[in-house]
């Protein structure tokens, strides 16, 4: 880890022009942006792999309830609790960024003197952020394979042989479960899956502690299977929802393999003024995205190697701090803090609706080890005089850059940029200057609903194409040669 | 005028014979399948390592060819071969890229029974390139899954297969795993059919069963035994991907199997494939 951000540093210090070209990150958009999202750490090592959930249930704790199929019965050891700041640390490490550059004035061939030392602040600062086991049948043909106490959760593995008599239990032990659940609940029961059931002991649950918020549960389970459900969570919800994944797998990138991964837009040049709207930008893009993808497929975000030990750059540049052991234990990946093991790192983003989501996620661990970051970039034009023959090319080029800037962020986000017009003609002076009317709304104003485009259009054209050409070759060719 | 007409009509003639290669449509189908994948995708980071993979598997199949049989319409096979590796196989480097191509090329000219390829050399070399190497894979979510896949998969792979006659083949394999799937996933365990239709119209499944399976090379020349074979393979492929969750369980299947072909060929004596077969006779 050390030596991973000393080689950083290395780079980034290597003199001014080096220090612009390394870009300062300004501000990212984390996984706090989406109304109904939830996180999920999903860690594979062989056949074993560690789900962590994140809890950002918000009502009353003595209704929270959590039901998870589980491959098999779990033993006390392979559930604990998390600490919430790991998914903190995790997304803010991961999430789309928006790095900054500074253009040179090329009248001057240095830095204004301000310039350098907010650089130089900002490199400083940049170095600174471095059982018991019941067995008892009863009545709904449920059986309890273990029970845990784990500190504030009430923990029961189920096993059915009914949905029915399931979901008939889980309510008369003052679970609440959703009307459509018997109907989810029994292709899992069929298929032998155990039921991992969570309820807070009132009694050890202390509000005031983490914020309010229940604390993550990590289980370990045992199976080739390689999945998430997600079906279960959608049995009350028609809506879309927000999931993110952090998958960390020895091999190389995790991808899904029964929906597409999509890698989002990156390194793209976008103009200055989204700085302070980075977030409400990124939301677009990815809403974008979702539509033209045709609302079915997942994202990535970021995948990069992060061992510890191997000493190349992490990110360019880190939003956050890389996962180092103490993280690496919490998120349930200790073998990352022992020598000769790699460990990457996959951040997958999924919007999923009932409709569009037929099926559980599924995933595959690839030997994929291309380095990617969700990625956007806004350059500062030069400050001070440019009058100097060099300086108005500069003007010239400054404008031509910012256009295509514009065109990029409607081709993006879809935003509507004719208010923008100013910024083009403003260049060379400070940022764009925004109508008060504006400030807040300018984002939602003029865009338009994405849809579901999905890939349509070209399967038309390339349909259309083929049946052309059978028809020609049917009718025309034969014909011709009929006639010969 | 009328000599103009004359030149039309001579050369519409020799593109017709020419046409009458189901090679070409199989070319024309796989080359628009990459295009798709290229334009809407995602794909375009991988154009190197395509054009690269072209190149590999021409230039092998060349040297094979002036080696060996000397009949250069074989470079539509290459061709074939080299789509399918695209289609098919997800790897980070070149040189994968080119040991992939090499191999798939050259287990056709160098495994044979009875003058006829055992493996299907993209299946092969994409096994052969996840086997040898740290970074081959093959990505079956790669095309996603949509009926309108089915739609278009499905009318390119029917216009193939009628015109190599492998109709049997695709339809017993896909409507034996179908059926299969349904009675599990639908019928015992209770999952919505929607759940069956998106695991239906998987593209690396419609690929596989319109494209793969379908080669007359190296599926038994018996009709009723190219039947029997499409059964065994499908329920293997079910058994694999439902009970021990073998993402990628066909490609392997195919792999395995492809040995028994010569075996089917014996119980079943029919007479070979040959790519020229439809244009002999109907010119």
């Amino acid at each position: 880890m050390k030596k991973a951000i000393l080689s950083l540093m290395a780079i980034c210090s290597l003199g001014q022009v080096a220090l612009a070209f390394c870009g300062f990150y300004v501000a990212k958009a984390g996984a706090d942006l989406y109304n109904k999202k939830s996180e999920v750490i999903l860690v594979r090592d062989g056949k074993k792999t560690t789900i962590t959930m994140s809890n950002d249930f918000k009502g009353s704790v003595k209704d929270f309830a959590m039901v998870v199929p589980v491959p098999n019965v779990l033993a006390r050891d392979d559930i604990r609790i998390a600490d919430r700041s790991v998914f903190q640390m995790l997304d803010a490490y991961s999430a789309p960024r928006l790095v900054e550059y500074f253009d040179q004035n090329p009248c001057q061939l240095v830095y204004p003197e301000e310039d350098k030392e907010m650089m130089l602040e900002n490199l400083a600062a940049y170095r600174k952020t471095n059982s018991v086991i019941l067995r008892d049948k009863i009545k709904y043909s449920v059986t309890i394979e273990a029970q845990y106490k784990v500190d504030e959760y009430d923990i029961i593995l189920l096993s059915a042989k009914i949905s029915g008599g399931l979901k008939k239990w889980l309510v008369d032990n003052g679970y609440s479960i959703p009307a459509r659940a018997e109907q989810v609940l029994e292709p899992y029961i069929k298929s032998g899956l155990k039921f991992f059931v969570v309820k807070v002991d009132l009694n050890k649950y202390n509000p005031k502690k983490n914020g309010g918020f229940l604390r993550p549960l990590q289980i370990t389970v045992k199976s080739a299977k390689f999945t998430l459900p997600i079906r279960l969570g959608m049995a009350n919800s028609k809506g879309e929802q927000d999931l993110i994944v952090y998958a960390f797998s020895k091999k190389g990138r995790v991808e899904c393999s029964n929906y597409r991964t999509v890698e989002m837009p990156t390194n793209k040049k976008v103009p200055t003024f989204l700085k302070p709207n980075f977030g409400n930008f990124y939301s677009d893009v990815f809403r974008n995205q979702y539509g033209k993808q045709g609302k079915n497929a997942i994202f990535l975000e970021y995948a990069w190697n992060v061992t510890p030990t191997w000493s190349g750059v992490k990110c360019d540049p880190c939003v956050g701090n890389p996962p180092y052991a103490r993280e690496f234990l919490m998120a349930g990946v200790p073998w990352a803090n022992t020598n000769g093991t790699t460990t990457y790192f996959t951040r997958m983003h999924v919007r999923y609706t009932l409709d569009k989501f037929p099926e559980d996620l599924f995933f595959i661990e690839t030997p994929n080890k291309e380095h990617y970051q969700a990625r956007y970039v806004i350059t500062h034009p030069a400050q001070g005089d440019l009058s100097c023959n060099e300086g108005k090319r500069y003007t010239q080029t400054l404008k031509l850059r910012r256009e295509s800037e514009l065109r990029t962020l409607t081709k993006l986000s879809q935003w509507d940029t004719n208010k923008f017009y100013d910024y083009v003609a403003n260049g060379t002076g400070k940022t764009v200057s925004m109508k008060k009317s504006d400030e807040n709304s300018f984002w939602s104003v003029g865009l338009k609903d994405v849809g579901d485009k999905g890939p349509r259009s070209g399967l038309l054209f390339a349909i259309l194409t083929l049946l052309l050409s059978y028809l020609v070759h049917a009718l025309w060719v034969r014909r011709r040669l009929a006639g010969t | 005028m009328v000599s103009t007409t004359t030149v039309v009509q001579k050369a519409l003639s020799i593109i017709s014979k020419e046409v009458r290669d189901p090679r070409y449509f199989q070319i024309l189908f796989l080359g628009s399948f990459l295009l798709f994948g290229v334009s809407y995708l995602g794909w375009q980071s991988d154009m190197i390592k395509y054009a690269v993979l072209l190149v590999s598997v021409l230039i092998t199949q060349l040297a094979f060819t002036r080696l060996t049989i000397k009949i250069y319409s074989s470079i539509k096979s290459a061709l074939i071969t080299g789509l399918g590796l695209c289609l098919l196989l997800k790897t980070g480097s070149v040189h994968t890229v080119i040991l992939a191509a090499v191999i798939a090329i050259s287990s056709k000219f160098i495994i044979k029974v009875n003058n006829k390829h055992i493996f299907n050399p993209a299946n092969v070399g994409t096994i052969a390139a996840t086997l040898l190497t740290n970074d081959a894979w093959i990505s079956p979510g790669q095309w996603g899954s949509s009926v309108l896949l089915w739609f278009f998969v499905g009318a390119a792979g029917l216009m193939m297969i009628l015109k190599v006659g492998r109709l049997d083949t695709s339809f017993t394999f896909i409507a034996t795993f179908g059926g299969l799937l349904f009675a599990r996933q639908v019928l015992y365990l209770g999952w919505e059919s929607s759940v069956w239709l998106h695991q239906m119209s998987n593209g690396t499944l419609l690929l596989f069963t319109f494209f793969m399976i379908t080669d007359p090379m190296t599926t038994p020349n018996h009709k009723y035994a190219r039947i029997v074979w499409s059964v065994v393979l499908a329920v293997g492929l079910f058994v694999a991907s439902n009970f021990y969750y073998m993402q990628t369980a066909a490609v392997w299947l195919l792999v395995i199997f492809s040995p028994f072909t010569p075996l089917f060929d014996k119980l079943f004596v029919a007479q070979k494939y040959e790519w020229s077969n439809t244009l002999i006779k109907k010119v």
